[in-house]
C-alpha cells in the first residue's frame, strides 16, 4: 500500500491541476484531491495578524523513534514549535495520511529556505499502527519524505496498549477495519487530524483535510512563534 | 442492516472525495452536516431528535429522544431511547463533533450546553457533560444555537448577551472535550472590526454559521435576542417597539482568522445557512422569517462576496414564516418550511439565482426542521418551533407536535411513519440529528 501512496503523490500536481474549474458549476460532482494539493485559493493570511488561541496542553507519551529508542513526546516538544501527524504507512486514503505526509513535505521545503525558523521548528509524524509500522519501516518511510537537516521525527509505538491513550488524549479516533467475516483489515479508519503545537506544549490549531494547506500550516507556524517572541 | 453501506470516522475533507479509494468509505450523508465530518452514506440507522420538555407532559424534561429508522428493524419507527437531562433548558439546536463522537445539544434559555456520547453505543445515547458557565465563560453571551464542527473544535452561535438579553451576540470556540478556547463578537455600528457594512445595517446580530473552506469564508445569520425569543409569540407581534428588534444582516467571515469582512443587509430576521456542496458552487442560502425571501450569499464572478433576494416564498402578507431549509446533495433543490401554516416547499434551486417552488405539501398544523439523507431518498420532519411560540392547538386531523419520516420518491412524499410527541409524553420535538453503527466500526 504504501507504494501505492507514493505513486499517487507523485501524480498529484496533475491530478490536482485538472480540478480547477469556473465558479457556480450546476451540479455537485466528486471532488479527488484535497485542497492541500493544489495552489491555496485564497490569499495566505500574514503571520502575526491573527490569533490562535490555546485548545489546551499537549499532552505527554512514550514512543520509539525511528531507531527503536524510546522517546517521550515533550522530550521533543521541549521549547520547539511542533508539528504533529498522526499516520500509518499503509494509509491508502489520498486525502488521509498520504495528504498529511505530503503537506509536511511542503512546510520541509519551506523550512529549507527559512534558516532560523527551521531552527525552532520541529516535524513530528507518530503512525497509529504500531502492529505493521515498526520502527524500521518509519524509519524506510521517512526517507521518502526527509530531506536535508530539517528536523523531522518518525515514529511509532512499543504497542497498541502503549499507543491508546495518547490517541485518546489527542482526540484521535481510530478504528480498525474488518472484513465481511470480521477479520482485521490493514486499513483503518480515522479523521486525519494535524497539530500544531507552540513552544509552551499547547495546541494552537488542528487541522483537517478540508483546511490541511502548507501556505496555510506555515503561516500559522511563523504566528505562534512570533507570539512566543512577544 | 442488508442494503447499508455506511462511512466510518475515515478522512473527508468533503462530502464526495471519498470515492477515490475507499471503496469501503463513504460520501456524505445528510447535507446540512459541516464539511469537515465524517459522513453516512446510504441508510442511516437512528436520528436523535433534540426534544423541550413541557410542563405537564411526562417528566416535563428537556431530552434527547433516538428513533428507530432502519426499515429492516424490529424496533423501525419507534422511540428507542429517551434520555431526559434534567430541567427545561429551551432545548433547540443539536450538533456533532467533527469526528462524529458527541453531539453537543444547547438550551436557548439556561444557556447550558449538553454533550452526549453517541458512539459507544449508537441507539443510547450517553449524557458525558453539562458546560453550564457558557454565559460567564463567553464574557456575556447568552442563548448558544448552531453547534457547528470545526476541525477538533465547535463553534457556537449566540443568540443574546447577558448585558441587556437583545440581539447583540457572539460565537464561541469550545474544544471537542467542552473546554472554553475564545469568543469573537459580531460586528456593529459601534466597532465594525474593520468589516465593510454595505448597507444600512450592522446590528450585531446572531444565528446560524456556516463555511465554505475552500474559499476561507464562514458566514452568520441573525435573529433575535432572549427578551424576544423567550416572549409569546402573541405578545410578542402586538409589540411593535420588540418587533423592531430583528436581525437584519448576514456577515461574511475570513474563517481562517475569525475576522468579519462584510456585513450585507439581509432584511427580515435571515436564519439557517445551507451552503452547496458541488467543488465550484460558492454560495449559500437563507430564508428570511419575516420577509418570506430566499437570499443567495455568493461570490460573484469578480471574487467579492454579494447577498441577494432571489425567491419569494408563499405569500409574504400571510407571515407563512419560513423556518427550516435543507439543500439537496447535488445542489439542485432546497426544501423550505413554513412553520406557520405547516408546510413543505422545494424549490429548484439549479439557478441559483432564480429558484423555483415545484411543489408544496401540508404536514401537519406546524412544522419547523427538514433533515434529508445524503442520497435525498428520505426526508424527516419535526415541528416545534419554540416553547412559547409553539401553537397549542390543531384543527381536526392535523398533527400538533410530531416526527415524521418520508420517502422522497418520483417527485412526492411517501409518507412512512409518525410518532406523536404528545401522546408519548415526551414534549416537543425540535433539531434532528442521524446516527449510525457502522460510522465507529459496529
Amino acid at each position: 500500500m504504501r507504494s501505492l501512496s507514493l505513486l499517487l503523490l507523485a501524480t498529484l500536481p496533475v491530478v490536482a491541476a485538472s480540478q480547477q474549474q469556473p465558479h457556480h458549476k450546476p451540479a455537485a460532482q466528486p471532488q479527488v484531491l484535497a485542497p492541500g494539493y493544489s495552489a491555496l485559493e485564497f490569499p495566505a493570511p500574514a503571520p502575526g495578524t491573527y490569533d490562535l488561541p490555546p485548545l489546551g496542553k499537549a499532552a505527554n507519551g512514550a514512543l520509539l523513534d525511528s531507531t527503536g529508542a524510546a522517546v517521550s513526546l515533550h522530550d521533543l516538544y521541549d521549547g520547539k514549535t511542533i508539528v504533529l501527524s498522526f499516520i500509518y504507512t499503509s494509509c491508502p486514503d489520498v486525502n488521509g495520511c498520504p495528504l498529511a505526509s505530503f503537506v509536511l513535505g511542503q512546510v520541509q521545503k519551506r523550512l529549507e529556505k527559512d534558516e532560523l525558523t527551521a531552527s525552532q521548528v520541529r516535524l513530528v509524524s507518530v503512525s497509529f499502527d504500531p502492529a505493521n509500522d515498526s520502527p524500521d519501516i518509519m524509519a524506510d518511510y521517512g526517507k521518502h519524505f526527509r530531506r536535508g537537516d530539517i528536523d523531522w521525527r518518525f515514529l511509532t509505538a512499543e504497542s497498541e496498549t502503549s499507543l491508546s491513550p495518547i490517541l485518546d488524549n489527542y482526540d484521535q479516533a481510530v478504528i480498525r477495519d474488518r472484513g465481511p467475516d470480521g477479520k482485521a483489515l490493514s486499513t483503518m479508519s480515522h479523521i486525519l487530524r494535524v497539530y500544531l503545537i507552540d513552544a509552551d506544549k499547547r495546541i494552537r490549531n488542528i487541522y483537517s483535510p478540508s483546511y490541511l494547506h502548507p501556505d496555510i500550516l506555515y503561516a500559522d507556524i511563523r504566528t505562534v512563534m512570533q507570539g512566543d517572541e512577544s | 442492516m442488508k442494503n447499508k453501506k455506511f462511512s466510518r470516522l475515515t478522512a473527508t475533507w468533503m462530502a464526495a472525495s471519498l470515492a477515490l479509494l475507499c471503496s469501503a468509505a463513504a460520501n456524505a450523508d445528510e447535507t446540512c452536516m459541516s464539511p469537515y465530518m465524517a459522513k453516512i452514506v446510504g441508510q442511516e440507522d437512528f436520528v436523535y431528535v433534540w426534544t423541550l420538555g413541557v410542563e405537564g407532559l411526562g417528566d416535563e424534561q428537556d431530552k434527547l429522544v433516538t428513533i428507530d429508522v432502519r426499515p429492516d428493524a424490529d424496533t423501525y419507527g419507534q422511540v428507542v431511547n429517551a434520555l431526559s437531562v434534567g430541567g427545561r433548558n429551551e432545548a433547540h439546536h443539536s450538533g456533532l463533533t467533527d469526528d462524529r463522537r458527541f453531539l453537543w445539544a444547547s438550551g436557548l434559555d439556561t444557556s447550558k450546553i449538553f454533550i452526549f456520547d453517541v458512539h459507544s453505543d449508537p441507539g443510547k445515547p450517553k449524557l458525558v457533560r453539562t458546560i453550564d458557565d457558557f454565559v460567564e465563560k463567553s464574557g456575556g453571551v447568552v442563548g448558544p444555537h448552531t453547534n457547528y464542527a470545526l476541525p477538533g473544535r465547535m463553534m457556537l452561535t449566540g443568540l443574546s448577551n447577558s448585558a441587556d438579553h437583545g440581539g447583540r451576540t457572539a460565537l464561541v470556540e469550545y474544544t471537542n472535550a467542552g473546554d472554553y478556547v475564545t469568543t469573537h463578537w459580531m460586528p456593529t455600528d459601534d466597532n465594525l472590526q474593520g468589516a465593510v457594512k454595505s448597507g444600512n445595517f450592522a446590528d450585531g446580530y446572531g444565528y446560524d454559521v456556516r463555511v465554505l473552506p475552500r474559499r476561507n469564508v464562514m458566514i452568520t445569520s441573525s435573529f433575535t435576542g432572549w427578551n424576544n425569543y423567550m416572549m409569546n409569540l402573541g405578545t410578542l407581534m402586538a409589540d411593535a417597539e420588540a418587533m423592531q428588534r430583528f436581525g437584519n444582516t448576514v456577515v461574511v467571515w475570513n474563517l481562517h482568522t475569525r475576522k468579519p469582512q462584510k456585513i450585507f443587509d439581509v432584511p427580515g430576521s435571515p436564519l439557517e445557512l445551507r451552503c452547496a456542496w458541488g467543488p465550484h458552487n460558492n454560495y449559500c442560502f437563507t430564508s428570511t422569517a419575516l420577509t418570506s425571501k430566499i437570499w443567495l450569499i455568493y461570490e460573484d464572478d469578480a471574487g467579492e462576496w454579494q447577498a441577494k433576494a432571489v425567491a419569494d416564498i408563499g405569500d409574504a402578507s400571510l407571515i407563512p414564516l419560513p423556518v427550516d431549509i435543507s439543500i439537496s446533495a447535488d445542489d439542485q433543490q432546497l426544501w423550505v418550511n413554513t412553520w406557520n401554516d405547516g408546510k413543505t416547499r422545494l424549490f429548484d434551486i439549479s439557478d441559483p439565482h432564480a429558484p423555483v417552488q415545484v411543489m408544496e405539501e401540508k404536514i401537519g398544523a406546524q412544522i419547523n426542521m427538514v433533515s434529508q439523507s445524503w442520497d435525498g431518498e428520505r426526508v424527516y420532519y419535526t415541528s416545534s418551533l419554540l416553547a412559547n411560540w409553539d401553537k397549542v392547538e390543531a384543527a381536526e386531523g392535523e398533527d400538533l407536535q410530531y416526527f415524521k419520516a418520508y420517502n422522497w420518491k418520483d417527485g412526492a412524499l411517501e409518507h412512512t411513519f409518525t410518532v406523536d410527541f404528545l401522546a408519548a409524553k415526551l414534549g416537543t420535538p425540535h433539531q434532528m440529528r442521524f446516527g449510525a453503527y457502522s460510522l465507529y466500526g459496529q
